[in-house]
Order: structure tokens, then C-alpha cells, then sequence
């Protein structure tokens, strides 16, 4: 630190120096000086920087404050109990226009933008570690291809994307008459661009066994997969657990819900008048989003998952092979552990991107918090300030928490210098 | 002391994009003041549309509110370029125009009740008179909006049509589901590939937009109109001599049509016309100039820059090369004189 | 049991497996079944795409039109490049006047000319070249583009950024040609080698402050059409606004990093709150509060047009962003470098301004350039708000009425710009890192 710990140690130092040393670059004319104290100049930089923060501060509310009266602006958070007026062609509650309140306006936005943000997450991930680990591959071409594809994609800005995958590609799917089905002829999926429609299924009475049933396996599954590897750690016998899991998951549930009478109906989609009905929906603004940051998502994880796999000492490797693993348990149990802590935190900061650029949705008009609430719901009700910080705080939310649990990993993994 | 600190600080924020555009004040004064103080009319249209404010490839706007901002500058300057042009999204228009940023705004805005009377701002005359419709395709069979039970309509955020599109539908229980667009564009190509069943919107918009549908005539306009849309310029509320200016600009247009005097024929009009209306216009024989603070050619400014009415419409709405394709004759847009509401107090 | 030959044995060549074309392609692409698969199922894939891109784009194309009507009469399938190519001014230049573009395009150069030295290896003083681009260029440009009537503040900075760029080129001349450095020329001119070092350096003084004079009564006399903002648009305005993006934000972010590191609380959690905030909303809410609270944050009266309210709301976003950068940059300089510091005497700003930063920052150019890579990008939300950089203007093409409905080319197009500008970014910010990682390990 520049001074040390008080002023008489500094004056001790200047002293010894002044006598070892002719007085030539020493100027003794220093005397004690308030600002010299490193705790008074501490305590000074702290004050000025609230007074100025502090100061900043009431100036902004005071100007907002006269300028809205003076405007005859509302203010206050009334808003969010009066009506709104207008629709909006995806939600996942209820909401009547005329009757439902900008609350809920806000509530739909904001389930749509986690919707969309989650949706995108797990796609991107996904993909990303596939193309991370084929940038790898030994096979140039593939290789090659994946490098194009993160290039193309990481270099080009997010919402030229976005609008190209709606326009480009989505409004271009076939027509209601024409549509594609992708259950093979089964008609519970089908596609066409009107936005992809689902069957939804419409659990009967005993349903609740078959769920049962699935639970009771799958926790089944766990204990058994536990106890093999004691088994492994203690006596090096290797039991299969996969596939016999997997079974469990698979056949008891289905039992149990055969036995039952097969307790489940299917809200089929229906081409009725112009478009299909029943089942569930996605608008293609949706779809365009969707692909649109799991790709674009996706390319920047691949180069994360890439370096973290890189990062890992070459030596990790070649041991791994010489004990006789094959080449994909080498990068699943030898590989990919040591490249945690290396990929998740750029991983984690390209989830909160994602939510955060899941409000591009504007530009094609998904419904998500920005376009719902700030845009449309600020334009019908003029709340600017209200508004515009309730959807910041929003994401704040999400970031914090996000950012919570990135810590937690951080200081689990963290290497302490020295 | 304190406060200098403060705004130093904000200026040094500010400061390499403050040295090449600079800040700018609202002065007490009054608008007209203001502008000419200013040297230029700062006048408010939005993201470019098809007919009535376009960017051309070189750069400058087109259209027929665009020839609006354009008379207004040429009655205080004489001159039709004295005007900057600022394109606001419409989230914005309003707030824009009533905290100082924009001297007027022309930019097809409806005029309704709650706006003139709830956000600071007064409307002028309107310049177009439009009214919300749908366009469908031909093969469908459809021939009236009331069979439109259940249809998927696209229609663009941020506008009124939204707000008709969902009084329509609740009127007459038809279940209308709504695709948003904040694009028409987007909003269009959507509807060409068969995402919607039908567009809504202002019946003009649509003309110009359907003209460059692949096969336009597959497409037809429905007769059914939801709402009326008398698009208007606006100004600040408070301030009638601005008013004034703006308001006697438009009817200097549509008196200018009425009486036949055009961009060509102005000059031989001012020297040889006996119609008194005309020099009473012109300003050969009276001094209306006078309660506008405007010089005494102010009208014939603004016929010499961009014509009449008519000659304005034509060129950007009507038939003309820049021009959406909507006829005039018979439509609520033609003059008092042939059964239209193009109507102007007398200028004298 | 070793033979020993009194010459060396002559390398024998490699297998046919590692040089030939056949071997190569043997082990990189046909190796297993499984890969062999892969390989041809992948060339089907590229072979699909590029044809029907190359169909679309160039052979059905159409290059030269009046308008998109005559593109559909000569064919519906292709892409009509015409009314992107007719709209080029626009995109690069906005809404500029057309008999002024020269004046950003000299103001581009003047920007290339200035900066060149910094990638010349016989230049010295790299780093006044450096910080006098980030200071006296902004004024420079900025009268350039909008034109005016200066006041005295921009004609001192106007004079300086001319004075400081005549010596940037004389003393890159006298490095390419002698290798010396401008003010060891000179002195030499003058023969005054072995003069004392304070009479050598107030006659360099003396020399630069004539310069500055005649300089500053020669740019009196000019007169530059004034360019409202308004105007300013495409290709031009992104780079404006990432421009002084990344130049403001690297001090602010720099301020922000040293104040989340410091040791007062205060400062520490100011800084902190400051930068997650702005860390955690997407960029589109910080330009919706920018256009529609700045205004009502400023006192009566005081209205900022809305390029200084984005140009505020990219800086303050981007200093956040920046900070991050900087504080992974200082947190990467081991804690002997502020020890060793601290040893000589330093004190913390002296710490930071003369041994961490400087480290930390060169270690940190890869991650600026990713910075404003990422920027460049952004600026395209401003379209969002109504501002026509290049994706506003890109999507104005559609609207105009000979070119109407036309908008997937120019996407594409600017697609395919951006791409260009970027990836040739990133991988010079790669080659950057390599080179300072290399340097890095002597």
C-alpha cells in the first residue's frame, strides 16, 4: 500500500532513509498530513463515492418526479390491476382480453420468456457438446463441418437470425392442407406453418398408478446403480447397470398402466374451419426463436465444451486408452469430468445469455416479457418508469439466481493460488 | 458547486458523442419561434411505409405525409428541404411529439378521442381518411369478414388494429385468433405462405402491400370496414399559432386543388389570375399572412414546392412511379366538390 | 548388439499412408466403416445445400433490375440482388448526403493511416500511437461527419488531432526508412546530438508548439457543411456507435474493475451493484429505458437527441461488460507482481497504473477485440428503436415502393457482411493471442 499502516511508520521509514542516504531525492518537508492517513483517506474516498452515487441519484428521481407532473404522466403500480385491452395468440394461463389485468399481462410474458429461455438452454447444451466434441472428430470432414457451423453462426449478429429463421424459413413450411405429420402417419405431431401442434394427453382416472409406478422404478433404478459402484469400489466387479434400468423404467410403469386399462385419451389436433384445434401449440415465432438461439447458443458452447476438452492434459488420454477404455468411455469418464470445471462457467454465462437474448423476441413479435409487457403493454397503458423496471427486475431475478448457483460451483472447483 | 460537478461528470459521459451531435433545448418560446430560430422544421414520421413516408435509394423521404412535414417547411422557409426528418417507432410517436423532441408529427396517425384529449396533443385535419379491413386469399371463398369464424388474422403490434381486430371479433363472437407482427413485412410473407388466414389492416396499407404479393390478384380486400381511420398530423397542445401554421398549410393544399391552381400553373396563376380567391390565397390582395407570422408568399411556397392536394396524392398514393396503386374517385379522400370529405374552410 | 556405420543412414521416406493424397484421405476420412459412412452422408448434406444456395443466390439471380417487378419476370426462384446493389449508399452511408460521403470514407483512411503504425514492426512509440488515436481521433471524426461551426474547445482538439497525426506519419516515415523515431531525427537535423537531454527536448517542444500554431490558424479558416445526425445511417452509424462503444467503455470498464476489487466497501459494492445490473437485463431493455426514461432524467428542458441517449445506454452496457474483461485480466497477473510492487514502494496507483494494468491489458487485447466483435453485433438492436444502422436500412429496402416486399436478400446480404467483418476479427484476435502467449513464454 502506498502508505504504511500510519503516519509515525511512514515518518520512521523517511526517517532511517534520510540518514542512510544523502539528502538528495528526499524532501523532508513532508509533514504530517490528514490526507496522508491511509484509513482517512479511505474513509473520504467511501463518502465522496456515496455523496456523488447518493447525490446522482436524488437528482434523477427529483428531474423523473417534476417531469412526470409536469407531463401529467401516471405513476403509482395501479396499473397492474386494471384491465387490459388487448390479446395475445400464445399463453400458457388463462387470460380473457377486457377482463384479465396488465398483472397477468406481465405474468404470461414472463412464463413465456422462461418457457422459451429453458427450451433453448436444454437444445443448446445438448448440441453444443455434440458440436464441440465433432470439432474433434477425426474425421476432417466432420470436423470441418462443425467448424463452419460455429463460425457461421457465432459471427453473425443473433437478430439478423432470428428474423431470417422466421421469414427465411418458418413462414415458408407448408400449408394447413398440406401439413407434415412427424408421428408417421399417427397424427399426434404435426407441423406446418401455421406452427407445430402436438396431441396433449389427457390423463384418466388411474393414471396417477401408472405415475407411480414410474417413480417406484426410477428410484429403483438409483439404488441399484449406487450399489453397484460400492460394489465396483469395493471389489472391482463391473455390473452392467444400463440396460437393466433402463427396462425397470420402461416395463413396470408400462404395466402398471396396461393393467390399470390404459388410463389415458389424447386432445388430438383436429382441422376444424381454418386450422387445427385441440392439442397444444406452438406459433412459428416460437419455432424461429427457439432454433434461432439454440443454434446460435449452441455454436458459442461448442467452443466452450472445445477449449475445456483441450485444456485437459493430453497424457489424460493416452493413459486413459493404454488401461483399455474404448474412445467413448474415455471422453465420458476421463475427459469430460476434468473438463468441468473449465466449460461450466463460460456454459453457465451463455444460459443467462440465452435468457437474456430470448427478448429478441420482439423483432418477430413472440410474446415473451419485453414484447408483451414492456413494448405493447407500456404503448396501451404509458406506466414507462413502472414498466420498464419491472421487466429489468425480472431479469435481474433470473441473473442473480443464476449467478447464484454459478458460485456455489466456482468455489467448489476453484483452485486457491498458493 | 456541487450541481457543476454533477453535470461535468454527465457531460464527460456524454462527451465524444456530445462533440459531433450536441444536446438540444426546448425553449419556452413559442413553436414557430422556435423553428425559425432553429432554421428547420423538425418533423415526426415513422419507420419507412409504403405510400406515405418511404426512403428512396438515395436517401431521401417520400410520401404523402412527408409532402405534409414538406409544406409546412416551405410556408415558414420557403423552402420544402428546411426539414429534418425524424422517424420514431410508434411506441414512441406520442411521447416524442409532446416532450419537445418533434415540432409536428405526420405520420398516419389515427385520430381518436383518447389521444387528442388524454396524451398533450392536438390533432390537424386529416389528410387521409382510411378504415381498418382484411385481406384474404380469392380461392378461399371468403366474401364478408363475418365468415371469418376462428381464422388466424395477422395483424401488426403497436397500433390500433389491434385493438379493432379484437372488438370485431368480440362483437360478433368470431373467435378471431391473432398472430402479432412488429413487421409488416414479416407480418405479409407470413400471410402469402398460408401462416394466416387473413391480414388486417388499414384498408390503404393493404392496397400498397398486396401490390407486391407474388400474384396480387389471388388476393382480394374484403368490403367489410372495422373501424374509421382518419389519419391526421398532430402538434403539441397549447400552442394555437403553431396550430394555426400547421393547419392552414393542409387546407392551403386542398384550397389549392379546389381551385385548380397546381406546382406548374402557380407562377401564371399569381401574375394573370382574376379569381380573387386565388390572389386572396396567393397574397396578392390581402393579408392573411398576417395571423400566422408567416411572410406573404407563404401559400404560394408551398404549392410552387409540392403542389396541390391532388397532385400529392396522385404521386404517392394514386398512380404516379412512387405510388401505392389506390384510386381516389368515389373514396371518402376525394374533394367536398366530388362527393368526398376533402374539405377546406374558405381562405379568406 | 550395435552397428555402428561411419555415415549417417539416409532417413528413409515416410510411408505412403502419411504423404500420399490417397493416404490422407485414408485416415482422415474413410479410416472405419462407421467413418466412411459418416464421410459420404456428410458430402451428400454440403452438396444439397450449396447446390441449392448456388441456385438461388447466383445461377437464377437476378443483378441487374428496375425494380422487383422486372426480378419476377425474369425469374421467380432466384434471389434479385438488384435492389440491394441499388440501395448500396444506403447501407453503407445512410441517409448522407451523397456529394459528402467522401468525408467519411477520408475520415475511414485518415482512421486506417493513423493506426498502421501500430502493425509495423520498424515503428517505435507504439503506444502514444495508440493513445493519441483514442484521444484526439473522436474530435477529428466527429467534426468530420457532422460539419459546423467549432467552438474553441474542438478547434484545440481539432488542431491537436491534426498536429499528432502529421507526426504520427512523419515519425512512421523516419522509422520505415532509418529506423529511428521521429525525435531522434530530428535532433540529428538539427545536429544537436549532444546536447543536454532538457535543451534536445524543449526544442522538440519548441518545433511542436510552431506546428501546433500554424496548424491551428490554418484550421480557422475552414469551412465544413454542416450533417445532422439525423442523416447519419447503415454501415457507417454501426461503426460510430460501436466505435465509441468500445473506446468509452474500456475506461469506464477499467474504473469499474479497479472499483469491484477495491478494498473500501463502499466503492466495492457501488461497483459491484453497478455492473451486475446492467450485466443482468438484455441490451433492448437498456435502450428502451435510454429512449424512454433518459428524458425523463434530465432537467427541464434539457432534451439529448436520441443518438447520445443510445451512444450512453452501448457505453454504460458495455463498461459492464468491459469491467468483467478487465477484472478476469487483473485477477490473471499473479499476486508476486503486486507484491513485487508494493516492495519498490508503489503505491496503489502506482501499482496498478505502471505494473498490474499495463500486464493485464496486453493480455487482454484477444478479449477486447472478442468485445467489440461482440458490439458490432449488438448495435444492431438499435434498428429495434428506430435508429437506421445498417439492419434498419437493410430492412427499409423492403418498404421502398419499386423494391417493395424485398427482404430476404437483403438479410442475407447483410448476413453475409457481418460475417465477413467478424470472422476476420476473431480470427486476427486468435492470431493476436497466440502471438502473446508465445511472447509471453520466453
Amino acid at each position: 500500500m502506498y502508505a504504511p499502516q500510519s503516519h509515525q511508520n511512514r515518518n520512521a521509514i523517511v526517517t532511517s532513509e534520510t540518514e542512510s542516504m544523502p539528502a538528495v531525492r528526499i524532501r523532508p518537508k513532508e509533514r504530517f498530513n490528514l490526507f496522508q492517513d491511509q484509513r482517512v483517506r479511505a474513509a473520504m474516498y467511501q463518502v465522496l463515492a456515496a455523496g456523488i452515487v447518493g447525490f446522482l441519484a436524488w437528482y434523477l428521481v427529483t428531474n423523473t418526479a417534476q417531469n412526470l407532473e409536469a407531463r401529467g404522466m401516471n405513476t403509482g403500480f395501479g396499473f397492474i390491476n386494471a384491465t387490459a385491452g388487448f390479446d395475445t395468440d400464445f399463453k400458457l394461463i388463462d387470460y380473457t382480453p377486457g377482463v384479465g389485468t396488465f398483472g397477468r399481462i406481465f405474468l404470461i410474458g414472463a412464463l413465456n420468456t422462461l418457457l422459451i429461455s429453458a427450451l433453448a438452454i436444454a437444445i443448446s447444451t445438448v448440441l453444443g457438446f455434440f458440436v464441440g466434441v465433432l470439432r474433434l472428430s477425426p474425421n476432417w470432414l466432420v470436423a470441418k463441418v462443425a467448424l463452419a457451423f460455429v463460425e457461421i453462426f457465432r459471427n453473425v449478429p443473433l437478430l439478423i437470425q432470428v428474423v431470417f429463421w422466421y421469414i427465411g424459413v418458418f413462414s415458408l413450411l407448408p400449408v394447413v392442407k398440406k401439413t407434415i405429420d412427424l408421428s408417421f402417419g399417427a397424427e399426434r405431431v404435426l407441423l406446418n406453418n401455421r406452427g407445430l401442434y402436438m396431441a396433449s394427453p389427457i390423463p384418466g382416472e388411474l393414471f396417477w398408478m401408472t405415475l407411480v409406478a414410474l417413480a417406484v422404478a426410477i428410484i429403483s433404478a438409483i439404488i441399484f446403480r449406487r450399489q453397484t459402484r460400492k460394489l465396483q469400489d469395493k471389489s472391482g466387479t463391473q455390473i452392467k447397470t444400463l440396460l437393466p434400468s433402463f427396462a425397470v423404467i420402461v416395463l413396470l410403469p408400462g404395466l402398471v398402466f396396461v393393467a390399470t386399462g390404459m388410463p389415458l385419451d389424447w386432445d388430438v389436433p383436429a382441422l376444424t374451419g381454418f386450422n387445427f384445434q385441440g392439442g397444444t401449440s406452438l406459433p412459428p415465432a416460437f419455432l424461429a426463436l427457439l432454433v434461432a438461439l439454440s443454434i446460435y447458443h449452441a455454436a458459442h458452447i461448442a467452443e466452450s465444451v472445445r477449449a475445456g476438452i483441450l485444456s485437459v492434459d493430453r497424457g489424460q488420454q493416452d493413459a486413459a486408452m493404454a488401461i483399455g477404455l474404448k474412445p467413448g468411455r474415455v471422453m465420458a469418464l476421463v475427459i469430460i469430468p476434468q473438463a468441468m470445471p473449465a466449460i461450466v462457467p463460460p456454459l453457465i454465462s451463455n444460459w443467462m445469455n440465452t435468457v437474456k437474448n430470448s427478448s429478441l423476441a420482439i423483432a418477430i413479435g413472440y410474446a415473451d416479457i419485453v414484447s408483451l409487457f414492456m413494448q405493447t403493454g407500456l404503448n396501451q397503458a404509458g406506466y414507462a418508469v413502472e414498466m420498464v423496471g419491472m421487466t429489468m427486475a425480472f431479469y435481474m431475478a433470473i441473473s442473480l439466481t443464476i449467478s447464484f448457483f454459478l458460485n456455489i460451483y466456482n468455489k467448489r472447483v476453484q483452485l486457491v493460488e498458493r | 458547486m456541487i450541481i457543476k460537478t454533477n453535470s461535468a461528470s454527465l457531460i464527460a459521459v456524454a462527451a465524444a458523442a456530445m462533440a459531433v451531435s450536441g444536446a438540444t433545448a426546448v425553449s419556452a418560446a413559442g413553436t414557430l419561434d422556435t423553428v425559425k430560430e432553429r432554421g428547420h422544421l423538425r418533423c415526426q414520421v415513422g419507420p419507412p411505409s409504403p405510400g406515405f413516408y418511404n426512403l428512396d435509394s438515395e436517401g431521401n423521404w417520400y410520401g404523402l405525409d412527408v409532402s405534409i412535414c414538406q409544406a409546412v417547411a416551405a410556408a415558414i422557409f420557403g423552402s420544402k428541404d428546411a426539414v429534418e426528418f425524424q422517424s420514431v417507432s410508434s411506441q414512441a410517436r406520442f411521447t416524442a411529439l409532446a416532450n419537445g423532441d418533434s415540432d409536428m408529427l405526420s405520420r398516419t396517425a389515427t385520430w381518436t378521442m383518447s389521444r387528442d384529449t388524454q396524451l398533450g396533443i392536438d390533432f390537424l385535419p386529416p389528410i387521409f381518411y382510411d378504415g381498418q379491413g382484411f385481406t384474404v386469399r380469392a380461392d378461399s371463398g371468403i366474401t364478408s369478414a363475418l365468415e371469418l369464424k376462428g381464422a388466424k388474422v395477422c395483424v401488426k403490434t403497436g397500433s390500433t388494429s389491434e385493438l379493432n381486430l379484437t372488438d370485431f371479433s368480440r362483437l360478433h363472437d368470431l373467435k378471431i385468433s391473432q398472430v402479432t407482427f412488429e413487421d409488416f413485412n414479416v407480418r405479409d410473407d407470413t400471410y402469402v405462405n398460408g401462416g394466416c388466414d387473413a391480414v388486417s389492416n388499414d384498408k390503404s396499407s393493404m392496397a400498397g402491400n398486396n401490390a407486391a404479393f407474388p400474384v396480387p390478384a389471388d388476393h382480394i380486400i374484403l368490403p367489410e370496414t372495422l373501424s374509421k381511420e382518419p389519419l391526421a398530423p398532430a402538434v403539441r397542445q397549447g400552442d394555437s399559432q403553431w396550430r394555426d401554421v400547421v393547419q392552414w398549410s393542409i387546407y392551403t393544399l386542398i384550397t389549392a386543388e379546389e381551385l385548380g391552381v397546381t406546382k406548374a400553373n402557380v407562377d401564371d396563376m399569381k401574375a394573370n389570375s382574376t379569381n380573387p380567391s386565388v390572389l386572396r390565397m396567393l397574397g396578392g390582395e390581402s393579408n392573411l399572412n398576417e395571423g400566422l407570422g408567416l411572410e406573404t408568399d407563404w401559400a404560394y411556397n408551398i404549392i410552387k414546392s409540392v403542389g396541390n392536394y391532388g397532385e400529392i396524392y396522385d404521386a404517392y398514393i394514386g398512380s404516379g412511379e412512387q405510388a401505392i396503386g389506390i384510386k381516389r374517385a368515389g373514396t371518402l379522400n376525394a374533394l367536398w366538390t366530388e362527393g368526398g370529405l376533402m374539405y377546406s374552410p374558405p381562405m379568406r | 548388439m550395435a552397428i555402428i556405420k561411419a555415415q549417417k543412414t539416409t532417413a528413409r521416406a515416410a510411408p505412403l499412408s502419411e504423404t500420399s493424397v490417397v493416404g490422407w484421405l485414408h485416415k482422415n476420412l474413410f479410416s472405419s466403416v462407421f467413418n466412411t459412412l459418416l464421410t459420404l452422408v456428410t458430402l451428400y448434406v454440403i452438396y444439397l445445400t450449396l447446390s441449392s444456395v448456388f441456385i438461388w443466390g447466383f445461377w437464377d439471380a437476378t443483378f441487374v433490375a428496375e425494380n422487383r417487378r422486372e426480378c419476377f419476370n425474369n425469374s421467380l426462384t432466384g434471389a434479385c440482388w438488384a435492389g440491394v446493389i441499388d440501395w448500396f449508399d444506403n447501407i453503407f452511408y445512410g441517409r448522407y448526403p451523397r456529394d459528402q460521403i467522401w468525408r467519411i470514407n477520408f475520415g475511414g483512411l485518415l482512421l486506417a493511416l493513423w493506426m498502421a503504425p501500430l502493425w509495423m514492426g520498424r515503428v517505435n512509440g507504439k503506444v502514444l500511437i495508440a493513445v493519441s488515436v483514442i484521444a484526439f481521433y473522436p474530435f477529428l471524426a466527429g467534426y468530420l461527419f457532422a460539419g459546423g461551426s467549432k467552438n474553441l474547445f474542438l478547434q484545440i482538439m481539432v488542431t491537436g488531432a491534426i498536429v499528432a497525426f502529421a507526426i504520427n506519419m512523419a515519425n512512421m516515415i523516419t522509422g520505415l526508412t532509418r529506423r529511428v523515431s521521429l525525435n531522434v531525427f530530428v535532433i540529428q537535423l538539427f545536429g544537436k546530438t549532444s546536447a543536454a537531454e532538457k535543451s534536445q527536448r524543449n526544442l522538440l517542444l519548441l518545433l511542436a508548439g510552431l506546428v501546433y500554431a500554424a496548424v491551428f490558424f490554418w484550421q480557422m479558416s475552414w469551412h465544413v457543411e454542416v450533417v445532422n445526425w439525423t442523416k447519419w445511417g447503415g454501415l457507417f452509424l454501426t461503426l460510430v456507435i460501436s466505435g465509441i462503444g468500445i473506446a468509452s467503455a474500456l475506461p469506464g470498464g477499467i474504473i469499474l474493475a479497479l472499483g469491484r476489487r477495491s478494498k473500501l466497501p463502499v466503492v466495492r459494492v457501488l461497483s459491484t451493484g453497478f455492473i451486475e445490473i446492467f450485466r443482468s437485463v438484455p441490451l433492448i431493455t437498456v435502450l428502451f429505458m435510454a429512449t424512454t426514461m433518459f428524458p425523463l432524467f434530465m432537467p427541464e428542458g434539457f432534451v439529448l437527441n436520441k443518438l447520445v441517449q443510445v451512444i450512453i445506454a452501448v457505453v454504460l452496457f458495455n463498461a459492464c461488460y468491459m469491467a468483467e474483461t478487465v477484472r478476469a485480466g487483473l485477477q490473471a497477473i499473479p499476486k508476486g507482481q503486486f507484491e513485487g510492487a508494493h516492495t519498490i514502494g508503489l503505491g496503489y496507483w502506482g501499482t496498478m497504473g505502471l505494473v498490474v494494468m499495463p500486464q493485464a491489458l496486453k493480455h487482454m487485447i484477444p478479449n477486447i477485440v472478442g468485445s467489440f466483435i461482440g458490439l458490432l453485433k449488438d448495435t444492431t438492436l438499435v434498428s429495434i428503436i428506430g435508429l437506421y444502422d445498417i439492419l434498419g436500412m437493410l430492412r427499409s429496402i423492403s418498404k421502398d415502393v419499386p423494391w417493395i416486399g424485398l427482404h430476404k436478400e437483403p438479410l442475407i446480404f447483410g448476413a453475409i457482411l457481418f460475417f465477413t467483418l467478424c470472422f476476420s476479427m476473431s480470427k486476427y484476435s486468435r492470431h493476436l493471442e497466440v502471438k502473446l502467449s508465445a511472447g509471453n513464454k520466453h
